[in-house]
């Protein structure tokens, strides 16, 4: 029994870890705490349904075409919201402000039930004003790190609601040919495919970042943007570039971890709420600014929650609190994540 | 200055508290009080029972939630929606069309309160009609009592409903409580098991059910081997179905939502752990189940207090041809099934007692058709009955199983006291 | 634009007279909105959603102390509000405790609830100290689903605010019988605004004070402000105690506004709808608050008609108003202000 729940522990450790893998990755390069990460990867599991069972897209064709386009939702999600944020630019956000206008004024119109008046209304009166305003010269302000995060907020939203309107509430399932409910027997513990998917993947996943980082020009330039933008900047680097690739990246970290968790549940679009909150938590325990520590943090979290669940009489109700118990002590005695840094910042 | 102020500032609005009134609100209330004072209370009632009735329309309210993470019981105000535009095609009820409104509360109690206050005053609806969801509905039970405002068929099988009296409240979801009794009973003299264990979601709709089960259980000198709950949150199972294999039971009752119960059964399979698994109602959508099951709901039994989807009942025909007309229409997605069918047998007793209640129609007459509604058996419920001291309209179930992808009927409607 | 001559100008509760008449005419207007609301054919909708607006208003107040003048963050605030809401309920239904005194209890519980989570906050920061408050307000939750004596997982149903004699007289007299039974919705209000309106005048002499610049130091720089003598320990944890004090009488508030509580209601969600309040009216300003809790309720009620897509609206909102107005609401309305000053240039 101890075996079995510590091997399903790191069977969804793995997962929490590669959310936090996707998290640290963002998190390294701009300090942001992307929260609509796991959106991500909810939309491209939804991708992978879209090409598998709509389309009939053989696997072989499918999951590399779900890759892709998955990264492509990324590095799209990234310039269109958060970049217009940072570089101040002025173009993209009058597109999007004037196209979500053009929406709320088609349900406002044409579609019944819709959006009360009122509320269409004050949104073009406010399309407006911020028109007018952009062409006053005015300078513009760049938003805080908090109001960067409400922005993933609102990002996770917009593709939770998005992926809800397409693909309406019901629930499916992703034809996968892994199969999570095959079990064969190593030993005393029990297994699947998926599971060994699972394990396989994520250390595979970890072992290329770490090589990507450490040894290809890509992954050397997101590292030095990370550390000074406008050093980086002065040594030929992009760093918008720089930042959307980033993006495209967690997405496609996001993407695989969606995949997984979508071949052993009912999809719908609830899918990643849950693993957004443990990997976020993995993270935060291995130490933002660690990939090994998302990885450590993810399996230790599982494992933990696996253990309590099943050691402690009625331990399945409160695994998580029990969980976010033990981070919030670890974090007493090291502030930074297990295998994070502390940063000595000027002051 | 500053300090003055602040302290006059605070001293007003204490005394604006303590007393409710400062000295210019006196002056302005007998100038201000509504045009009718001294009314007696009755005739006011008459106005108010007819809220909602014109002549050619009856205005009904239902909140679902449409989005969030309970987005799947949507369906349910979505099939109330396509019955009544059935009902009005074929001519409304005495010449009267229904209209029904709907609002999304997203299973947060505060919408509801919201979106009910605005359907009652704002736009005035007659009665609600279903409304998912224990907690929402516990939130606006009082509310609609007080405003003596008519909700049939709240869309959640809890025993709230039905505690304490509530002359406007019909309950029509046989109570958790009795599902879990039929199951129970069915697991012990038919299938005959009685090594049992539960796993169940953790709030009123698992708990009830698992209060529920023990005493059944207990009545004949067992007990449950197992009790496992589930967060509504979850997306892990693995540990809940190891700690129910270990108690090596025969059967399984299953009291949580479509999505853990696929985790659950997969994850069983993983680990070669075959018990009977037995649902409630919210599980019987068998293609459904199958479907997201990959299969593995072959053989799998569950009660259910309204007719199956593919049954041949006329009644059921019908209903599938209005979801294909309407409801499709409204939202190509919609999927034909449980949740669907249960926006229809929420409303079919009020729209029964709509018709007996005449075309002089208003909320007091309402509640009398209802109450006169014996066994009533014409919808796709069971022996719908009122009474002048009865709110708990149906007590009936049947149990079924899935055999290849559909649902097959294992016994009669079983009537359970 | 404004010379400041003393030290007392500099901490005046209204700078100009023009604040302080706006001030009042805004008093009055709360006062004149549930005698309008009688006459409006369904004006105890209006009052409900007034009524919560405030409630929010109030969390919102207590987060921006904690998130905008402190600089801190919170996940976790729902627990606050939980802890407030289920201290009321407790004390008011079981305890027979008069409201009023309940509530403040509440508050006090809350407090010293923010005081514990404020310890191990001391050390943390940015995503750390996030995941320690979103630990908190889930634990929060799950203690309260499983004490029975709490009404456990089912809920808690809560009486409605005990009015004193004066006022039940009041309103018997000032409504007529078919009207009564709308009296839950007015009573309610007479008992949140006055609330509010002092529990915000409170925060703004707060934040004029000591130590609202202590917050405020905290802040703009940890280093510099204990190199001059802010005892970080001392008013970070300040912090967190004033913020889940807000909160606790908010919670309290909502108890008897809801007349029913269960765990499920005080989740992550409400957590992460109250950051956003914060954010988006404005950070580091009460007005601001205001402003986002306004906003947010508004929409969060406009948008149940809203077919399929309400969360896009919602979450799009968000985006729009981050990226054209960073500073949130009450940026904007800093922005006009500062036009119609320094017109016509």
């Amino acid at each position: 029994m101890f075996l079995q729940l510590i091997v399903m522990g790191l069977a969804t450790g793995c997962l929490y870890a590669l959310i936090a893998l996707a998290m640290v990755i963002i998190y390294k390069t701009s300090e942001i705490l992307n929260f609509s990460q796991g959106e991500l990867a909810m939309v491209g599991a939804y991708i992978a349904f879209l090409l598998l069972d709509t389309l009939g897209l053989p696997f072989a064709v499918a999951l590399p075409l779900t890759f892709l386009l998955s990264m492509a939702l990324g590095a799209l999600c990234e310039l269109l919201f958060l970049q217009p944020a940072r570089e101040r630019a002025r173009v993209i956000p009058l597109i999007l402000l004037w196209a979500f206008t053009f929406f709320v004024l088609y349900l406002a119109g044409f579609v019944e039930p819709g959006v009360p008046v009122s509320l269409a209304v004050i949104v073009l009166v406010f399309a407006v004003w911020m028109t007018a305003e952009t062409f006053s010269k005015r300078p513009l302000r760049k938003p805080t790190l908090l109001g960067l995060i409400i922005i993933t907020l609102g990002l996770e939203m917009v593709l939770y609601g998005g992926a809800g309107g397409i693909w309406g509430a019901g629930q499916e399932r992703l034809p996968s040919p892994v199969s999570d409910t095959a079990g064969f027997e190593v030993g005393q513990v029990y297994l699947s495919g998926l599971d060994l998917i699972t394990f396989g993947g994520s250390v595979l996943i970890m072992l290329l970042l770490f090589l990507f980082f450490r040894y290809t020009r890509l992954g050397v330039a997101m590292k030095a943007t990370a550390q000074n933008p406008l050093a980086a900047r002065l040594m030929g680097i992009r760093p918008a570039r720089i930042y959307s690739f980033t993006w495209a990246l967690a997405a496609l970290v996001g993407a695989f971890a969606g995949l997984l968790t979508a071949s052993a549940q009912p999809l719908d679009n609830n899918l990643m709420m849950e693993p957004l909150l443990k990997g976020f938590a993995a993270a935060v325990l291995g130490g933002m600014h660690s990939l090994a520590g998302a990885v450590l943090g993810g399996c230790l979290l599982g494992v933990i929650e696996s253990l309590v669940a099943g050691y402690l009489p009625d331990g399945t109700q409160y695994k998580s609190t029990v969980a976010f118990m033990i981070i919030i002590l670890v974090l007493c005695i090291r502030p930074s994540g297990l295998l994070g840094r502390h940063f000595v910042k000027k002051v | 200055m500053t300090r003055k102020l602040t302290i006059i500032l605070c001293i007003l609005a204490a005394a604006m508290l303590v007393t409710g009134c400062p000295p210019k609100e006196e002056a302005e209330a007998p100038a201000e009080e509504p045009v009718k004072p001294a009314e007696p209370e009755q005739p006011a009632e008459t106005d108010a029972a007819k809220t909602g009735v014109t002549d050619d329309t009856i205005l009904v309210g239902q909140w679902s939630p449409q989005t969030g993470p309970a987005a799947l019981w949507g369906a349910v105000a979505r099939g109330t929606a396509a019955y009544f535009e059935m009902i009005n095609a074929e001519g409304g009820i005495h010449g009267r069309k229904l209209k029904l409104l709907i609002r999304d509360d997203s299973y947060q109690a505060p919408k509801t309160k919201a979106a009910v206050m605005e359907l009652a005053e704002k736009e005035g609806v007659f009665a609600f009609v279903g409304g998912v969801g224990t907690g929402p509905g516990m939130a606006v039970k009082d509310y609609l009592k007080e405003k003596k405002i008519p909700w049939i068929g709240p869309a959640s099988g809890s025993s709230k409903w039905t505690e304490e009296f509530n002359r406007y409240l019909f309950s029509l979801y046989p109570t958790y409580t009795d599902e879990a009794k039929a199951l129970v009973r069915y697991l012990l003299e038919t299938a005959k098991k009685d090594k049992i264990a539960m796993l169940y979601q953790n709030d009123d709709y698992g708990k009830e059910g698992l209060e529920a089960a023990r005493a059944e259980l207990k009545k004949h000198g067992k007990e449950l081997l197992a009790e496992v709950s589930v967060e509504m949150t979850d997306a892990d199972l693995k540990s809940h179905v190891l700690k129910l294999k270990q108690a090596k039971p025969q059967a399984v009752i299953l009291f949580v939502l479509p999505k853990h119960a696929a985790i659950a059964v997969g994850t069983a399979a993983k680990l070669k752990f075959k018990p009977l698994w037995v649902s409630t109602s919210t599980l019987s959508d068998a293609p459904l189940m199958h479907k997201i099951t990959k299969g593995l709901w072959e053989g799998v039994v569950f009660d259910t207090f309204l007719e199956l989807p593919d049954s041949d009942h006329p009644r059921v025909k019908k209903y599938r041809e209005a979801y294909e007309k309407y409801g499709l229409k409204a939202n190509p997605k919609e999927q034909w099934g449980l949740f669907f069918m249960a926006g229809f047998v929420f409303a079919e007793p009020f729209v029964e007692a709509v018709k007996k209640a005449g075309p002089d129609l208003d909320r007091e007459k309402l509640v009398e058709a209802l109450e006169s509604l014996d066994k009533w058996d014409e919808g796709i419920g069971h022996n719908i009955t009122f009474g002048p001291k009865r709110r708990q309209g149906q007590k009936a179930v049947f149990l079924a199983t899935c055999k290849k992808g559909k649902a097959v009927k294992l016994t009669d409607w079983i009537e359970i006291e | 634009m404004d010379l400041q001559k003393s030290y007392k100008e500099d901490i005046r509760l209204f700078k100009k007279p023009s604040a302080l008449v706006a001030f009042l005419v805004f008093l009055v207007g709360l006062i004149v909105f549930p005698f309008l609301m009688l006459k409006v054919s369904g004006g105890s909708y209006y009052i409900n959603a007034v009524n919560l607006i405030a409630i929010y208003a109030i969390v919102a107040v207590g987060l921006n102390i904690l998130v905008g003048y402190t600089g801190q963050i919170s996940l976790g605030h729902a627990g606050f509000f939980a802890i407030g809401a289920y201290a009321q309920a407790l004390l008011v239904a079981r305890g027979d405790v008069p409201m009023l005194v309940a509530l403040i209890v509440a508050g006090l519980i809350a407090a010293v609830f923010g005081l514990l989570l404020g310890l191990p906050a001391l050390r943390l920061e940015g995503p750390y100290l996030a995941i320690a408050t979103l630990g908190f307000g889930m634990a929060v939750c799950q203690i309260i689903g499983r004490l029975d004596f709490l009404g456990g997982r089912m809920g808690f149903s809560v009486p409605p605010p005990g009015l004193s004699g004066w006022v039940k007289a009041w309103l018997a007299h000032l409504y007529s019988p078919e009207l009564a039974v709308d009296a839950p919705q007015y009573a309610m209000y007479l008992l949140i605004i006055p609330v509010s309106v002092i529990l915000t005048i409170a925060a703004v002499n707060l934040m004029k004070s000591k130590v609202g610049r202590a917050f405020v130091a905290i802040r703009d720089s940890e280093v510099a402000a204990e190199t001059i003598g802010v005892n970080l320990t001392r008013y970070k944890t300040t912090a967190f105690a004033v913020s889940a004090f807000y909160t606790g009488i908010a919670g309290g508030l909502y108890a008897h506004h809801m007349a029913f509580i269960n765990p499920e209601s005080f989740d992550l969600r409400l957590s992460i709808l109250f950051l956003a309040m914060v954010v988006v009216g404005g950070l580091g300003s009460v007005l601001g608050s205001h402003l986002g809790a306004l906003l947010i309720t508004l929409l969060m009620f406009s948008l149940t008609a809203v077919r399929d897509v309400p969360e896009i609206i919602f979450g799009a909102i968000m985006i729009l108003i981050i990226l054209f107005e960073p500073l949130g609401l009450r940026g904007r309305w800093l922005k006009i202000k500062f036009y119609w000053k320094a017109w016509p240039f």
